[in-house]
């Protein structure tokens, strides 16, 4: 597979629309000759959670929501850079807070630190353009764990 | 006789145990839903969830958490939940999550049903 860009306008129907996607690459092996399948849902998981969060909590103000989403396989790794119009927020920040206040058994307050857990790098800035810019990589050869209390 | 909310279908098997076929995604989008349809379940007397995913192809953290709130509900009862036929993209976030220390897998509701009777 090559480097692919896609692109996404509305939040109402991203989801579906990513998953599709994923699905017609499953269908073509598009991905399977670079990584094994369980790599393959880890990356799917890690792209549905950002996306996710996004649709949740975003805030685009009266921005037409815009995202793109780059894929770069690369050997036994897949980068990916998700970037979007929204207004951003301090994710580590927020990665910190979610750390702390993880109880046991937790109903909400995963989704971003199960996308760190399944990544191998991981940075979150703003772009020259002022758009919110998302990188990682998720690695075959890694064995993530995201800790939470039981 | 089978129920069926939004995504999922709840099918009862004793006085106290159900079925609740997952479907394709339990995700932030249908979470409520199904935390809705197992608390009735819970209302009604069910203490014990085979959840199965065979049909499953996204789970994710809000509907991982949903599945926590479950069990949270049940755990004092002594009520069980427990996963039947997982799918591979369950089975990355069980492994990713460690979750397998808690919900005890089944390779099909049928080895499910028996094990919790």
């Amino acid at each position: 597979m090559e480097t692919t860009r896609q692109s996404f306008k509305r939040l109402d129907v991203v989801i579906d629309d990513l998953h599709s996607l994923f699905e017609e690459w499953e269908r073509e092996g598009a991905l399977l000759s670079h990584l094994d399948e369980d790599t393959i849902h880890l990356f799917r998981l890690a792209v549905h959670e950002w996306v996710a969060n996004l649709v949740q909590h975003a805030r685009f103000d009266e921005r037409v929501p815009e995202v793109t989403m780059d894929v770069i396989p690369n050997g036994r790794r897949v980068r990916c850079i998700i970037e979007d119009n929204s207004n951003g927020f301090p994710l580590d920040e927020r990665l910190d807070t979610q750390r702390q206040a993880l109880k046991p058994f937790p109903e909400r307050g995963m989704g971003l630190l199960m996308l760190n857990a399944a990544t191998e790098y991981f940075e979150y800035s703003e772009s020259k353009d002022g758009r919110q810019r998302l990188e990682f990589t998720v690695s075959a050869d890694s064995d993530p764990c995201l800790n939470i209390p039981f | 006789m089978q129920a069926t909310t939004m995504n999922f279908t709840i099918e009862p098997i004793t006085h106290d145990s159900v079925v609740i076929r997952i479907g394709k995604a339990l995700d932030f989008r249908n979470a409520a839903d199904f935390k809705a349809g197992a608390q009735e379940q819970v209302r009604s007397g069910v203490r014990n969830f085979i959840l199965d995913f065979t049909e499953t192809g996204i789970l994710d953290s809000t509907g991982l958490g949903s599945i926590f709130s479950l069990y949270r509900q049940v755990s004092p009862m002594s009520g069980q939940v427990v996963f039947a036929s997982v799918s591979r993209p369950v089975q990355v976030v069980v492994q990713l999550t460690r979750t397998y220390k808690v919900f005890r897998q089944f390779p099909t509701v049928e080895a499910a049903r028996d094990a919790i009777r």
